[in-house]
């Protein structure tokens, strides 16, 4: 066990795919390594500590056919994409088909996907392998991935403390050694956030880049499914493989741009942005003492910085807590409660029953909260002073950043103004839990790709924050220059490592 | 910009065919008050000429050819809760 857990520790893509060919194990032996460090780490019964919950449900016959299959290639002799026999943790509002997704709802607890996610159609076809699906907060809707209807997801640094959300549950996996890599999904911060709650790396990719067939949807102008991977690379490598043209998503588009940005040796006066309207009063000491850390670190390697003015950030969240709702409350209709569910014996007189009791009792506090408002800001009356408004300030917020773009190649910002804070902190009041956003919201409104990176060799200590707990940078980029982002992200983790 | 009461919130509740308890009204109440005062802000934004932004990044429109394609769908039809051959059964619709 202790063994198992050592190897799994710091065990990349790269590193996996060397140790499979060069044939230091096996595929099955790794998933199987996989599945006992979950039963150790993840499970609340396993030892006298609590478990991390971060899965909701293990694929365990699925991954080891999977895995099996790539073992026999290779005594076959066969050619080895660089994610085969990789062990994955896929969000569950992304469908695997055959397998139940819920998105930590109960209104979906008895769903079984009829179809595969296309992300997930192309993770199967290079070899991947899936260990399960991991918690959420429900229907995404939440900052903590407390908001799941089934268990809370602790953060595996702090168990006291969130994970962050709403992929809550595939941030903590990779984080815990439970996962090589995950997917999430991001609306307003939710793979950024728990990224950077958990200390691993996240990739919201631009609006388009990857599809959107398959993810359960929440807000469909805002949606993106990304990595989620313990290094720059490793997510690079996953955004790699889901990304593309989808003829079933006809928002996705085909992209693969070069990027500017070259490495250290060769950096052509690439310039990051620093907007001061990120730089606020809000910003805990420890958060700015490891940015600031950051851009010392990035400018010895050569970038320059410049400073920008981001003026309607500010209004961001206000705008996206007008639009999400309004859309969310329109994609969670679907849901009455006979579609995608079983009826639990309801004898009602008219159809119409059905829907308000299954819809009451299968949602819940903070998705009812957003269906009421995203229903309040749409109705008539109201339409032309919320959700028109917000629409207006959204093209707003995008005009800023198209301006600065035209200054700067790459925008450096925190994550979040404070690291991981405990479970149940927040949940009493939904407009303190939705300022959590601040910083990544922004970036959804505008469509732009972003990275949440965590800050190198930073110790969190304070008497509020006891312990060592991770802070993420953000680095955010021009449309569909999701390679700009990854190259300084490696450049700055190539700089510990050498 | 607006105030929401029990009214309204009931009204907004019958619209979403969502069924709140009397104990969870109370507390929505003051959620969402407290929400939408923070949207007060966005009233001085002045924004009589711009032009909304309805969509992420690509706003094209896109077409496909009007082909009808076969598609099996006995998955969904399996996962009716009550069926009658290959029919959805429900409650009646009229009253």
């Amino acid at each position: 066990m202790q063994n198992d857990n050592v190897k799994l520790k710091n065990l990349t893509i790269k590193k996996f795919h060397q140790g499979l060919l060069n044939k230091e194990f096996s595929a099955t032996e790794i998933t199987e390594s996989f599945f006992d460090s979950i039963e150790e780490k993840d499970n609340p019964s396993a030892n006298s500590k609590q478990g991390i919950g971060a899965y909701l449900r293990l694929t365990k016959n699925l991954a080891l056919s999977q895995a099996k299959e790539v073992d026999i290639a290779i005594t076959q002799g066969k050619n080895l994409g660089i994610l085969a026999g990789v062990p994955l943790a896929i969000k569950d509002n992304i469908l695997i088909e055959g397998q139940p997704a819920t998105a930590a709802s109960k209104n979906l607890e008895n769903y079984q996907a009829a179809y595969d996610a296309t992300v997930i159609k192309k993770l199967k076809s290079v070899g991947a392998v899936i260990l399960g699906k991991t918690n959420l907060d429900e229907f995404a809707m939440g900052s903590s991935t407390e908001n799941s209807a089934f268990q809370i997801t602790r953060n595996p640094n702090d168990l006291e403390r969130v994970p962050g959300g709403s992929s809550g549950g595939s941030a903590a996996a990779v984080a815990a050694d439970m996962a090589i890599a995950a997917l999430g999904s991001d609306t307003g911060g939710s793979i950024r956030q728990p990224a950077n709650f958990c200390g691993v790396v996240g990739l919201k990719p631009t609006y388009g880049a990857v599809s959107r067939y398959g993810l359960i949807a929440m807000a469909s102008s805002l949606d993106q499914i990304g990595p989620i991977a313990k290094t720059v690379e490793d997510t690079e490598i996953l955004f790699n493989a889901i990304r593309g043209k989808d003829p079933m998503d006809s928002t996705s588009v085909e992209s693969n741009p070069k990027s500017k940005i070259q490495n250290k040796f060769q950096i052509p006066n690439s310039i990051i942005g620093l907007p001061e309207e990120y730089f606020i009063e809000g910003l805990v000491e420890e958060t700015s003492k490891a940015i600031n850390g950051v851009i010392e670190n990035l400018k010895n390697q050569g970038f320059k910085f410049k400073k920008i003015s981001l003026p309607h950030t500010k209004y961001a969240l206000s705008s996206y807590y007008i639009i999400m709702p309004a859309e969310a409350s329109a994609n969670l209709a679907r849901y009455d409660g006979i579609r995608y569910a079983q009826l639990k014996n309801l004898k009602t007189e008219r159809l119409k029953d059905i829907y308000f009791k299954q819809r009451s009792q299968g949602f819940g506090t903070e998705v009812k909260r957003r269906i009421i408002l995203g229903t309040f800001v749409l109705s008539s009356g109201y339409y032309d002073s919320y959700y028109l408004k917000a629409q207006k300030v959204r093209r707003l917020i995008k005009d800023d950043f198209d301006k600065a773009f035209k200054e700067v190649d790459v925008i450096l910002t925190p994550v979040s103004s404070t690291p991981a804070f405990k479970i149940g902190e927040k949940t009493d009041n939904p407009l303190k839990m939705y300022l959590s956003d601040i910083f990544t919201i922004p970036v959804n409104l505008a469509g732009l790709p972003a990275i949440s990176i965590p800050v190198k060799k930073y110790q969190v200590s304070s008497i509020k924050y006891q312990g060592e707990l991770p802070i993420g940078f953000q680095l955010i980029g021009k449309p569909f220059q999701e390679t700009d982002i990854l190259e300084i992200g490696k450049s700055y983790e190539k700089s510990y490592n050498s | 910009m607006g105030i929401i009461d029990k009214k309204i919130l009931e009204y907004l509740a019958e619209l979403g065919r969502i069924e709140l308890a009397e104990s969870e009204k109370s507390k929505l109440l003051k959620d969402l008050q407290e929400i939408l005062n923070h949207f007060q802000e966005l009233e001085k934004l002045e924004t009589s000429n711009i032009e909304p932004m309805s969509g992420g990044t690509s706003q094209q429109n896109i077409f496909r050819a009007d082909e009808a394609k076969e598609e099996k769908n006995e998955k969904l039809i399996e996962s009716f809760p009550e069926k009658e051959n290959s029919f959805l059964k429900i409650p009646p619709v009229f009253e």
